[in-house]
């Protein structure tokens, strides 16, 4: 008696697969019981295949039969029983598929093995005393990250499947009990509707998961850093990792949290307030300056201090440009510049920077092309803007229109155009928790991390903003 | 659709803004010609007859928690009664709004653009104004809420700054009676700060005990415009008349801090900020009347109304607050008797009888 | 494209930025920007010749350079009325006039011969001018005023408006703004002090010519700095005295020059006005007689006003700290000695008429002209309101009032 063609079987799948190169099988006879092995080479440990599968198979001298398959021949961890349909997903996952003439069941081996790198510490968020670890693009490797730090039975990891071609994995991260259900069943809801033939990294899913898509502004938070998603988990908030990308995803997300940095964590509490202040003026500066500048010298010429009008006035003088277009030109070649220095090879990045400060900025002032106060307002608002980097790319939109709104309507223009950027902002909300909290609206227990910091020690409350179940931290 | 609630805090600072509402710049000095410093004694009345409001608003929405105020009126006077006293409101919000912006106009025109700057503003007013009644009461005063501190800390510098100069006592009780009163009717129209708040009754949480701070806000505000109209006449004593711009005015003569040069850029920007968030709870206010007295007309129609509206008006008054100002003796202190004092009466007695059908009930 | 403009319509606010970029950006684009259109004025100079003003402004005009060194130069125009004269100088300069920059109006002391609020309306009115401009009054024209301050500026980096500055901080210790011009000109009786500085014509071959003039009186090293700095130079540019003058104003009217010492006699009631020396002579000490200097280095002032009998009384208390500077004498006899900065009972009395002495003089110079400098009026007004309303409807005229108080000036020396 019969229960599979095992030959037949493989050949079918094979079809199935498209006869893909890297298709391997191996039959194993005994007597007439044959059993067949499939997967695909080029993702399994092959090494573990004949220790695990193989030699003990060969050893093995007794009748065989499904059970002693399971419970003595593969020694094997990750073992399942599994359907029929199912073989090929099995197989792409980097399963060895145990196929048998002697039995209906199907058993899919764990043996899977991708290229992977090792956690390093990832290049855009360096401490400067703290974990050095960062996710990588495996997932298994950064919920082991998570695990060892979260060791509760309340971690609640569910699996679910995006993209048509890609099937790519994507794990929900919350504590139980701690991160609100409301909001965990809203991103479920909304990582189900998902429909997209493949997700290539995270920010696909991101694009999917935000309330406004069509928004300048991110509202889902994303880290590198496994500490950070960690402390994240415990402030009641929801994680996404998605397969094959380093980058983690939390929500909800307020503009808070890229004030903070996982160096404040690990320094003095007044220090980190301190830096908070600093980067909160590094961003305003990023935003306002070369519009404010622009405003001045065409508009209210009368608010600028007479020293410094008679500077501006007599560097400007002679040049070709009208001060918008100057403005405008330095701003180009900053954006030129960065882009150039980001996409180059580190060793010709040199060169980009020696052209860039020395002909192009020096040259041109004394070319008389550009004025010193224009490079100087620039360049200060440019590197402002690294204050923040998470909102570098935002931020750098908003500067071109401050520069126009400066330019063409001068101070009044700007502050409108702040405050319109205020209320927009209060308009968004990512899953319940208002964007600006916990300063618009005000909610005072959230204030010990603002920007202002409290030490650890008194921050003995989840924030509110994120209306987590369990407030209390202890 | 119902807007979504502003909490306490953010209530408050409505208040705040409100009572900033046209007393910084102009108003001291055109009370100064009047009752001369005197007119800070007449401030003190005016402030004290707004504040007699307060409680009425109170006892109002702990009677109604949930009820919009046309609900209220409608059912307790008439519909069409309640209509006409909307009618009354949206045209007292319009001319609000007019005046906060020509007043903020002509400052802008004198002190930080030098040109003809009309279309300027109103472009880079008009569309914020418009979002944010949009976006509804509570994004905005989420906003505002947001650069209280900017602003309050800008006010109390302006105040501060000017202790940096010679300053002595203002020549008070020169004026007399009539003078006194003739100055606290005619600018009756610039208070009344509370009227605001009947507006949007429905859409304050206010949970209890949380009722003294809206008491508080008040008293600050009203202690800060106190100081600026003692301090502005305690700078410019005799001269006063001769400043129309107060919070700006009284930084001019301050210690000149040596590369920073003009010190008034403090006033201007808090001046700035202040005027459009006063522009945009007053027409917020307007569309909610408007919306009112139509019920089915859409919130973009009623921006539209407003937009309409107030193009026309500013043309009409265009640049020449003194001809609003002027003309306005005639008629802007009725308006300002009958909606800042005689409103609040009707919804006295309006609690009063309430009071006492209850009472009746019970007994 | 439907589906676009409908898109399009529900986010008005790229509609807006839109309208923006098509109609207010290329104005951007094209406006070389106020720096650069305006004349930045920094000095106003008003004057009247033959029913004609003529307004002079020193003003910056940017040069691409990039020494960021003040270039300025004189413009000036004339026409009937200031407003005129301005346009015309406008037209004059090729530039827009900047007045939001001008620290100093000069006017020349010609205007001052009658009430000069009739010639500076315009500039009460000109919102762009800012209040606090130092109002000043030259001895000749005040274009030349200009140009020597000018001169002035390029040698040795003084500005006018710091001269004017320090005048202000220090002998007359009060504002002399134009604003602070409105103020006095709106009390009950109209005075007000301006500051007053003098023009020397300096000829090719004049030497040293600022001390020659100066004398004993206190002057601003300034002016001799220039003449020993640049004999080269073939401009003979005036030379301003600074011998801390001001000008006495009645009604908007010059009535008077006041001398430095009459200044500190007025600004003995002031209690910011510090430093000032009290010199006292012949004090007798051990038999021997000596000039002793002090310098006040505090100052309280108490006053006290009331009607005596219908008389109104000013009371004035000065509570001064004086530190000894100089001992003139005999300096075979002088030792150092710690002796000289204890007052006696002698240098007390001596400085006592010494003050009420130099407070003497001033008030002979307000009753004299028939000013109030000092706001007695007001003071009196303040405190004593009903009987100095009824002490004016008996005496008609407020501006005599002050020749009707009696002024009590005690004076306690602070221990150190």
């Amino acid at each position: 008696m019969s229960f599979f063609n095992v030959s037949k079987k493989i050949k079918e799948i094979k079809t199935t697969l498209n006869e893909s190169s890297d298709f391997a099988y191996r039959f194993y006879k005994k007597d007439k019981q044959i059993i067949g092995l499939v997967y695909l080479k080029s993702i399994i440990d092959q090494n573990l295949l004949s220790n695990a599968i193989y030699f003990p198979l060969q050893t093995f001298e007794e009748k065989l039969s499904i059970k002693t398959l399971k419970e003595k021949i593969i020694k094997c961890a990750d073992l399942k029983s599994i359907k029929e349909e199912d073989i090929i997903k099995e197989i792409l996952d980097g399963r060895v598929i145990v196929i048998t003439n002697f039995s209906k069941e199907l058993i899919s081996i764990d043996l899977y093995k991708f290229p992977t790198r090792a956690p390093t510490e990832p290049p855009t968020s360096p401490v400067i005393q703290g974990p050095r670890e960062g996710f990588v693009e495996d997932m298994q490797t950064n919920i082991t990250l998570l695990r060892r730090r979260l060791k509760t039975e309340n971690l609640v990891l569910t699996t679910l499947r995006v993209g048509s071609q890609t099937q790519t994995k994507v794990v929900l991260a919350y504590l139980k009990g701690i991160a609100n259900k409301k909001i965990v069943d809203q991103v479920t809801k909304k990582i189900k509707e998902i429909k997209i033939d493949g997700i290539i990294d995270s920010y696909y899913v991101l694009s999917f998961l935000q309330n406004r898509p069509n928004s300048l502004f991110r509202q889902i938070g994303n880290t590198e850093k496994p500490d950070i998603a960690t402390s994240k988990l415990l402030e009641g908030k929801v994680a996404i990792i998605v397969d094959n990308s380093p980058i983690v995803l939390t929500v909800p997300f307020i503009l808070m949290e890229d004030l903070q940095n996982s160096n404040d964590y690990y320094t003095n509490h007044h220090y980190s307030s301190l830096v908070r202040v600093i980067r909160l003026f590094g961003l305003l500066i990023a935003l306002v300056a070369p519009g404010a500048y622009l405003a001045m010298q065409i508009y209210h010429y009368n608010i600028l201090p007479l020293n410094f009008l008679i500077t501006i006035a007599d560097t400007t003088q002679g040049l070709p440009f009208t001060p918008f277009l100057e403005i405008l030109f330095i701003f180009l070649l900053f954006q030129i510049l960065y882009e150039v220095s980001l996409r180059l090879p580190s060793y010709l990045g040199l060169a980009t920077s020696v052209v860039g400060a020395l002909i192009l900025g020096d040259t041109g002032v004394k070319a008389g092309l550009i004025s010193p106060p224009g490079v100087i307002i620039v360049a200060l608002s440019k590197i402002a803007l690294y204050t923040i980097p998470e909102q570098s790319s935002q931020v750098t939109v908003l500067q071109i229109i401050f520069i126009i709104l400066g330019g063409s309507l001068g101070l009044v223009g700007m502050i409108a155009g702040f405050v319109y950027l205020l209320n927009y902002l209060n308009t968004i909300d990512s899953y319940g928790t208002p964007y600006l909290a916990p300063y618009g609206p005000r909610i005072p227990q959230d204030l010990k991390d603002g920007i202002f910091t409290k030490p650890i020690t008194q921050m003995k409350e989840r924030p509110k903003s994120f209306s987590p179940q369990k407030k209390e931290k202890t | 659709m119902k807007e979504q609630c502003i909490n306490i805090r953010q209530a408050c600072v409505l208040i705040l803004m409100c009572i900033f509402t046209n007393k910084i710049l102009l108003l001291p000095s055109l009370m100064f010609e009047e009752a001369k410093a005197d007119a800070f004694f007449a401030v003190i009345v005016l402030f004290l007859l707004d504040i007699v409001v307060l409680p009425i608003f109170i006892k109002l929405k702990t009677m109604y928690p949930d009820k919009r105020l046309f609900e209220i009126l409608s059912k307790k006077i008439s519909p069409i009664l309640t209509k006409f006293i909307y009618c009354v409101f949206a045209v007292y919000f319009m001319f609000k709004c007019l005046l906060v912006f020509s007043i903020t106009y002509v400052y802008f025109k004198q002190q930080i653009y030098q040109d003809e700057i009309i279309w300027l503003i109103l472009i880079s007013g008009i569309p914020v104004i418009n979002h944010a009644i949009m976006s509804g009461v509570r994004a905005f005063s989420r906003t505002i809420e947001l650069l209280k501190w900017a602003v309050l800390i800008g006010f109390v510098s302006c105040l501060a700054f000017s202790l940096f100069t010679d300053l002595s006592m203002p020549f008070f009780f020169v004026s007399t009676s009539g003078e006194f009163f003739s100055s606290i009717f005619n600018h009756i129209f610039s208070f009344g700060d509370y009227i605001f708040l009947f507006v949007v009754i429905d859409r304050i949480e206010i949970k209890k005990g949380q009722e003294k701070q809206l008491y508080i806000s008040s008293i600050i505000g009203m202690l800060l415009v106190g100081m600026l109209f003692f301090l502005f006449y305690a700078k410019y004593q005799v001269t006063a008349f001769m400043h129309n711009n107060a919070l700006a005015d009284i930084l001019v003569f301050s210690v000149q801090f040596n590369a920073i040069g003009r010190l008034d850029i403090i006033a201007m920007l808090t001046i700035m900020f202040i005027t459009l968030f006063q522009l945009e709870i007053y027409s917020y206010a307007f569309c909610d009347c408007v919306l009112n007295i139509f019920p089915k007309l859409n919130k973009i129609f009623s921006i539209v109304v407003f937009d309409i509206i107030f193009g026309i008006l500013y043309y009409v008054f265009i640049g020449k607050y003194e001809i609003l100002v002027g003309s306005s003796q005639f008629w802007s202190p009725w308006l300002g008797l009958f909606v800042n004092y005689l409103f609040p009466i009707v919804c006295l007695i309006i609690i009063l009888l309430a009071r006492r059908k209850k009472n009746e009930k019970t007994d | 494209m439907k589906k676009q403009i409908e898109k399009m319509v529900k986010q008005p606010m790229i509609i807006v930025f839109i309208i923006i970029l098509i109609f207010f950006t290329p104005l951007a684009i094209y406006s070389p920007g106020e720096n650069r259109n305006r004349g930045v004025v920094t000095a106003i100079g008003i004057d009247k010749q033959d029913q004609e003003y003529e307004i002079s402004l020193l003003t910056f005009i940017p040069t691409a350079n990039q020494s960021y060194k003040e270039q300025t130069s004189i413009i000036s125009g004339k026409g009937g009325t200031l407003a005129e004269a301005l346009y015309k100088a406008q037209i004059n300069m090729g530039r827009k006039v900047g007045l939001a920059h001008a620290k100093t109006t000069v006017v020349s002391k010609d205007l001052l011969q009658e009430d000069v609020t009739n010639h500076i309306d315009y500039l009460s009115r000109v919102a762009s001018l800012p209040e606090n401009t130092v109002f000043v009054c030259s001895s000749s024209s005040a274009k030349k005023l200009l140009e020597a301050s000018q001169g002035l500026e390029q040698k040795i980096g003084l500005k006018l408006e710091q001269l004017i500055g320090f005048n202000a901080n220090i002998i007359y210790v009060t504002d002399t703004s134009l604003e602070a011009f409105y103020k006095g000109y709106y009390k009950r009786v109209k005075s007000s002090i301006i500051g007053y500085l003098k023009l020397k014509e300096l000829n090719g071959d004049s030497q040293s010519g600022g001390s020659s003039k100066g004398g004993e009186k206190e002057q601003n090293t300034a002016n001799n700095l220039i003449e020993g700095g640049s004999q080269s130079n073939d401009i003979a540019l005036n030379d301003i005295i600074n011998e801390g003058e001001a000008v006495l104003l009645k009604d908007g009217r010059m009535v008077d020059i006041l001398s430095i010492d009459e200044l500190n006699g007025i600004n003995l009631l002031n209690k910011k006005a510090l430093n000032q020396i009290i010199t006292v002579n012949n004090v007798e000490l051990d038999g021997e007689k000596f000039d002793l200097s002090y310098k006040i280095k505090d100052k309280k002032v108490l006053i006290n006003t009331k009607f005596e009998n219908d008389i109104p009384v000013f009371s004035a208390q000065l509570i001064l700290g004086l530190e000894l500077v100089e001992v003139k004498g005999n300096h075979e006899t002088i030792v150092i000695n710690t002796e000289f900065s204890k007052i006696s009972k002698d240098v007390e009395n001596a400085l006592d008429n010494q003050i009420k002495k130099i407070f003497t003089d001033a008030l002979k110079v307000m009753r004299e002209n028939k000013t109030d400098v000092l706001g007695i009026n007001e003071i009196f007004f303040n405190s004593n309101r009903n009987s100095y309303k009824k002490f004016i409807e008996k005496i008609e005229d407020v501006d005599n009032f002050i020749d009707f108080v009696n002024f009590k000036l005690s004076l306690i020396i602070q221990p150190d």
